[in-house]
Order: C-alpha cells, then sequence, then structure tokens
C-alpha cells in the first residue's frame, strides 16, 4: 500500500515537472547571435552545408584533437587494467570454458548479412558528415558496433591489434601534420581552409574537412575496437 | 488521401507500440515481457516508419532501408537477449508450460 502510494507520488512528480517543462517551452523564433554568426560563416568561410562538422573540424578541431587524445587514453588505461585481470583468469581457467561459449546459427548468420550493411553505412556517415548529419566520431562509434556484432558472432574471432593501433597512430599523426599544414598554409593550426573549397553541396568540397573527418573516422572507429576487443574475457 | 493512410499507419503503429509497453509491464517473466517488446515495437516501427513514407515520398527508399534494418536487427538481438538470458538460468514464470530450447537440447544430447 505505501509502496504504490510512493509510485503514485513519483509519477505525478514527474507528471509536473513535465509539464511544466511543456507549459513553459517558447519556441525559439530566432538563434542567439553566436549560433547565427556560426550559421552565417560556416557556409561562407568553409563551404560546409553542415554547420556543426565545420564547427567541429574547423573552428573547434582543437578541441576535438583533444576529445581524441581523451579516447586514446581510455583505451590505453582499458588495456592497462584489464590486461592484468586477464592474466589471472587465464591460469585459473585456461580456455576451455571459452570454447563451449558459440553463438547461435541465426546471430552468426545475421551478423554475416549485417556487418558489411553496417560497414557501409559507417562509410556513409563519415564521408558525407561535411553535407548531412554525421561525420568522423558518429561514423567511427558505427564502425565499433559492427565490430561488436563481429564479437557477439564468434567471441573466438582475433583482431589484429597491432594493425588497428598502427591505423589508429597513422590517422592521428596525418590529423595533426593536416592541421600543420593549415598553419603553413591557411591562417592556422587545423585550417581547413587548405584544399580548394570546391563547389557548395557537392562531395568533395569544404576543403580539407572531410579529410578530417575520415581521419577521424578512423581513428575512433579503431580506438572504440581496440577498447572492445579488450573487453573479451 | 495519401496523408491519411500515412496518418492511420502512423496511429496503428502507435497502437502497436503502446501494446509493447503493455506487455512489458504486465508480463509475468523476462522471455515473455522479451517477446512482447521485440514482436510488438518491430510491427509498430515498421507500421512508423512506413507511415512517414506517405507525407514523404521521396524519403522512400531510405525508409524502406531503416525497415528492413528494423527486421533485421530486432528479432537477432532479442533472440540473442533471450539466450543469454537462459544461459544464466533467469527464471520462469512458474505456469511456463513448454521448454522448447532444453528439449531440444535433451533430443540432440540423446541422439548422439
Amino acid at each position: 500500500m505505501i509502496r504504490r502510494a510512493a509510485i503514485v507520488l513519483a509519477v505525478a512528480q514527474f507528471g509536473l515537472v513535465f509539464a511544466g517543462l511543456l507549459v513553459g517551452h517558447v519556441e525559439r523564433q530566432s538563434l542567439p547571435p553566436l549560433g547565427k554568426r556560426y550559421v552565417e560563416l560556416v557556409p561562407r568561410e568553409l563551404g560546409a552545408a553542415n554547420v556543426i562538422t565545420g564547427i567541429l573540424l574547423s573552428y573547434r578541431a582543437f578541441d576535438t584533437l583533444g576529445e581524441v587524445a581523451v579516447l586514446f587514453m581510455v583505451a590505453a588505461s582499458v588495456g592497462l587494467v584489464l590486461a592484468r585481470r586477464e592474466r589471472r583468469k587465464e591460469n585459473l581457467l585456461g580456455d576451455a570454458r571459452l570454447a563451449t561459449r558459440q553463438a547461435s546459427e541465426i546471430v552468426r548468420t545475421g551478423a554475416q548479412i549485417l556487418v558489411p550493411l553496417i560497414a557501409i553505412f559507417a562509410v556513409y556517415i563519415i564521408t558525407n558528415g561535411h553535407l548531412s548529419a554525421g561525420g568522423g566520431f558518429q561514423g567511427g562509434a558505427v564502425a565499433a558496433s559492427s565490430v561488436i556484432l563481429l564479437l557477439l558472432a564468434d567471441p573466438r574471432q582475433r583482431f589484429d591489434q597491432q594493425l588497428l593501433s598502427g591505423m589508429e597512430s597513422t590517422a592521428g599523426i596525418l590529423f595533426v601534420l593536416v592541421g600543420v599544414a593549415g598553419l603553413i598554409f591557411a591562417n592556422g593550426f587545423l585550417d581547413s581552409r587548405v584544399l580548394p573549397l570546391g563547389q557548395f553541396g557537392t562531395f568533395f568540397s569544404a576543403g580539407a574537412i572531410p579529410l578530417l573527418s575520415v581521419l577521424l573516422g578512423v581513428k575512433v572507429g579503431c580506438e572504440l575496437s581496440v577498447i572492445l576487443d579488450r573487453f573479451r574475457t | 488521401m495519401a496523408e491519411l493512410i500515412g496518418t492511420l499507419l502512423i496511429l496503428a503503429g502507435a497502437v502497436f507500440h503502446l501494446s509493447a509497453g503493455l506487455g512489458l509491464l504486465r508480463m509475468p517473466d523476462a522471455y515473455s515481457r522479451m517477446q512482447a517488446g521485440t514482436k510488438a515495437s518491430t510491427l509498430g516501427n515498421t507500421l512508423v516508419v512506413g507511415g512517414i513514407a506517405f507525407f514523404h515520398p521521396d524519403w522512400t527508399l531510405k525508409l524502406l532501408l531503416v525497415i528492413y534494418f528494423v527486421l533485421m536487427t530486432n528479432p537477432i538481438s532479442s533472440h540473442a537477449l533471450a539466450r543469454a538470458a537462459y544461459r544464466i538460468r533467469v527464471p520462469m514464470t512458474s505456469r511456463t508450460a513448454v521448454d522448447a530450447l532444453r528439449d531440444s537440447r535433451e533430443k540432440s544430447r540423446g541422439g548422439a
């Protein structure tokens, strides 16, 4: 009885909170000054149809680089923590328990069909980041989700960690090099106007933004894959 | 006319989503909750996305891809979840009558 009353009270409180939001909501008629400035500047200066990716990979590209560095540190520390645990576990259990765990046929067949689809979708998101919603980070996460599916379908699958780390480091170095090119040939570090802006709204446009997006996608995808691979017991 | 059909489809989809929610709340154990949620939300998603296609005919191809993707992923993921739950012996309701997975396992073990 008391529990039921508490639930009713909680629901009523949530209702009040959301009713407050609903009543107090006023649709914005115009953009705030900063947003307005960006919406005007990004298509004119950078030639990117998607304002958000334009901001993330040019004006705020340095922050993006920082975020990727944070992700890299997460990957490294997860490896550090889990590697120690894994060694202990291997002594206790060995591979006997791992061998009995196999995904069902439905999951394996589904993975065969879905992994290529997800990978294509990831590439689409990454390469069209300057035109529509998406970009390197999002596409990289989608690519990593296809890696999860591969792992679920066959937990004994081994990925080439060296190749993944190598690709990730190469993408990171190239990202910084493009940034340095911006320092030399354009107005500053990670200025995307080192490449010609091209026709607004076409695939090859917006200067170095698609290039940076691809590098970011490769880097994020590889980093997340390495993290996922390390979580396998 | 097209918009009316689209609206009706979306409404039907919303009804299925509602039944999925009801199933999640009312079903007795994890497995039946899972099947209620999966079946109803798969059909509900298909209907809602199909209804949107009537409002935006130029999106039809992309929406068909979305439907295909939902039809592929939703059953597979809930199948994998239910199997995982079975593996760690999540209890079934006391009214369970058939356990097909156990039966088939015993049969294959007996035959081998």
